[in-house]
Parts: C-alpha cells; structure tokens; sequence
C-alpha cells in the first residue's frame, strides 16, 4: 500500500515510537496515583512529555500542557471554555467539524470569516471586519486539512489581541512542521493531534492552555481527593480519570523524532512533494489539483477532482491499485463551501516526513491511467 | 533527621520545582502525601535535607514556582513553618 493520508493520521510511525509504547506497557501503572516505582517512572514520562512539548511550542510552563484524546477533544474543552450558550464567534471559512459541531450545540452565532484560498490578505480582511461584531472568541484552523491552505496565523492571533478577543487555534495540520511560538501567539488555548505530524499513537491529543479552562468530565486526578470540586489548577482540572500512558510514551518518542529531523525540514520535505504532485496532477487530462501558486502558502495536504469521477469513485479505483487516500468533504463541509467543492468534496493527498519522491510518481501514474479510461467512457 | 517537605498543589507541580532545584544543585525527593500534610487529600511534596531549606526556597522565588506550603519534619513532628 502506498499510504497517502497523512491529514487522518502519520501512519508510518518511527520505530522508536512503537518501541515506547511497549515499554510503557511492560513497566508503567498509573501516572499521579503512587509512589511505587512503576507509577513514577509513569509520572516521569508525563513530565518529560509535558516538557518537551513546552520547549518545542514554547510554552512557559508544563503545567499549561494538557494530554488529550485527540484534537478534538481539545477543541472542545477550549470552545466550552470560552463560549457560552447562544454566543458569538468568529471562524475561518475552513474549519472542521471538530470546530463547528460544538459550537452548533452552543447554538452559537457563528460569523464565517470567509476568503478565497491560498490568499492571505483578504483572509485578514475578513477577520478584522468580522471582528467589529465583538465576537466572545475567534477560532481559527492553522492549516486547511482538505487544501493545505496556510493561514496568516500570526497575523490573526495580533488582531485578535489587539481587539481583546480570545483565540483559539486548531494546529491539527500544522503541529510538528510549522513553527508554532505559544508565548508570540499568545493564544487562550491551542489544540493538536500527537497522532499525526507529531508521529505519535492514535488516541494521544495535546490542549496548550493560556487562559481559565472548563473541565470536560470530572473525575479523580491523584490530587485534592477531599475536595468534590474539579481542581482548580492545571493540568490536573482538566485530565480526569487514568492517562493513555502506552500514548503519551509513543507521543514522546514522536516529539523527539520531530525536534532530530527539525520541523522547518518535514515542511520542506512534505511541500517539495505536494508540488511534484500538483505539477503532476496539472498534466493529466481531466484531473483539477488545487495548488498554491505561491508553495509557501500550502504544507503538505493536495486536493483534487477527477471529471466523470465522484471524489469516492476516484479514490475507490486508486485503492483498488494500492493507494489509499481519501475522499469526500473530510469532516471539513465549511472549507468546500469556502472553496466551491459542495456538495462532492476532493479527493485528497497528505504526506508525511516518511514519503519517498517516488511515491508520488505511483500514485500520478495510476491516476494518468484512471483518468485516462474515463476519458474513453 | 530533620527535614523540610514543600508541598505542590499536584504531581507536575512537584516535578517542576524538583527540576528547578535541581539546576540550581539541590536534590530533593518528590514523595507522595496524605491529608495530614495537604488537608485537601491526595498530593505530593519535596523532601528536601535541612541543610539546603533556605536555599531551595530563594530558588523557588526567583523562578516564581512556589510550594503551597512549607513543613518542618523534626523527630517525627510535623509543623507548617516560614522560610
């Protein structure tokens, strides 16, 4: 299989990381409960965990760091956070459903801040008039996780400070290959994956805290246990019940892979091949890739159609040659609308720091035959 | 033997000021603590020799990572104390 779904998660996973995980298995118990060796040595992975994310998002403290299950998960303790029932809030014409189901079950007045892709100055334009509405909070997707469409984030955190509107930040796509300054940003809370450009297990999520948070579910943390209130300090309000300890220590292992290979370098690597797969795509009859022409604009998520083809019809012949990918609106139906691809969606290409040149030369000759035999038809 | 023990509010808590009094060249030993110690429940703290009590302190301050609260250990007699 040529694995070419990287925005669902980073499949290939460095060795290290699966090594971790059993390791974990074999000689941790439970993080914050003990003071037998197992359960420190766990305690002591956390805090290495939470460290390591502080220094390579430059966050002020581990306390700030947050484990989740996932990035939605963080998305939604940050949006029940800071939006209450019926508020107002400001998102970019991309975000996911992890973004917008949650605030439709607010009932928020969401305000879409819309602009065409790959151009980032009306993008700005359009959070700075959505702003004058006086939103409870902005939420802003980094990266498009159908287009690969990089957002001017630094650029939207400053109007957000300037108008003293909360931020939060969806780094789903980005965390581990763009840089991501926490204390610049200054962002009230910023959410991740571990499971995808930080080459961690599936089930391990990040939440960067820089503002009060809700809890999502209460339950025991190993601290405070006479009090029947959540504690009131991080990370402990927020992580409730026992810790993936087997993910946190592949998500560990996965940080380390990405701060050795530097993230400014898996960018590189991931967009010199969307652009050998975009100039591909250009040449094939009957195939619309959606390029940046500026590469700097775009990390490494492609989308395209097929004529004659649905979006699912299209990767179903592609897998039926051994290449996965993925098809439809990708749990994202506000970015087709932003781009004009309801109600089909794309079918989509993402890559990872472990793709090969080559690779992306398989997948364009399977695609030049597919799309040839429906020329014929 | 003497000892002090500074209470963290939580486990991390406890790591991050045994981290920083290990940059500064003081080790201490973070160990688990009951409602005698936290009144609150469940919760940690730094055992930390006599000997380097004030010091760990002032490095506590310049980093603005402080202990909940300070306890002198003293022939099995445990007190909250000033530093």
């Amino acid at each position: 299989m040529i694995y070419l779904d990287s925005a669902a998660t980073t499949f290939q996973k460095p060795a290290a990381v699966q090594r971790a995980v059993v390791q974990a298995m074999r000689t941790m118990s439970s993080p914050g409960r003990g003071g037998y060796a197992a359960a420190q040595q766990a305690d002591e992975l956390l805090f290495r965990c939470r460290s390591a994310v502080a220094e390579l998002f430059s966050v002020p403290s581990g306390e700030q760091v947050v484990f989740t299950m996932n990035a939605t998960h963080g998305l939604n303790i940050a949006i029940k956070s800071l939006v209450r029932p019926g508020g107002r809030v400001v998102v970019s014409g991309y975000e996911h459903n992890a973004v917008t189901r949650p605030l439709h079950a607010l009932g928020a007045e969401v305000i879409v801040a819309a602009a065409p892709l790959f151009s980032p100055q009306e993008t700005l334009a359009a959070f700075e008039r959505a702003l004058a509405h006086e939103p409870d909070a902005v939420i802003c997707t980094h990266v498009s996780n159908v287009f690969g469409d990089i957002l001017p984030i630094e650029r939207i955190a400053q109007l957000c400070r300037g108008a003293n509107v909360p931020l939060i930040i969806d780094a789903s796509q980005s965390a581990g290959s763009l840089p991501l300054d926490f204390s610049t940003l200054a962002p009230a809370f910023l959410a991740m994956p571990g499971h995808k450009g930080l080459y961690g297990p599936q089930g391990t999520g990040l939440l960067l805290c820089g503002s009060d948070a809700l809890p999502l579910i209460e339950g025991g943390t190993g601290s405070e246990s006479l009090c029947q209130s959540m504690p009131d300090f991080l990370p402990d309000r927020l992580e409730a019940g026992t810790h993936n300890v087997p993910g946190i220590a592949g998500l560990e292992a996965g940080i380390a892979f990405v701060r050795a290979q530097r993230p400014e370098r898996i960018l590189h690597h991931s967009r010199a091949l969307i652009r050998r797969a975009g100039e591909g795509l250009s040449k094939i009859p009957n195939v619309h890739g959606y390029l940046s022409p500026d590469a700097a604009l775009q990390a490494g998520v492609l989308s395209f159609t097929v004529d004659g083809l649905s979006p699912e019809e299209a990767a179903e012949a592609l897998a039926a040659r051994g290449i996965a990918l993925r098809a439809g609106l990708h749990c994202a139906p506000f970015a087709h609308k932003t781009a004009g691809t309801l109600p089909d969606g794309t079918v989509r290409l993402s890559v990872s720091a472990f793709h090969r040149e080559s690779e992306i030369d398989s997948f364009l000759s399977s695609l030049r035959v597919i799309a040839a035999g429906q020329a014929k038809n | 033997m003497d000892y002090y023990l500074f209470a963290a509010r939580s486990v991390t808590h406890a790591q991050r000021m045994a981290r920083l009094l290990s940059d500064a060249g003081i080790s201490s030993k973070i160990r688990r603590a009951g409602a005698a110690v936290t009144e609150r429940g469940c919760g940690y703290t730094l055992e930390i020799p006599r000997r380097h009590a004030s010091r760990a302190m002032q490095a506590c301050r310049v980093s603005g990572v402080l202990p909940v609260k300070v306890l002198l250990v003293s022939d099995d007699r445990m007190q909250e104390v000033a530093l």
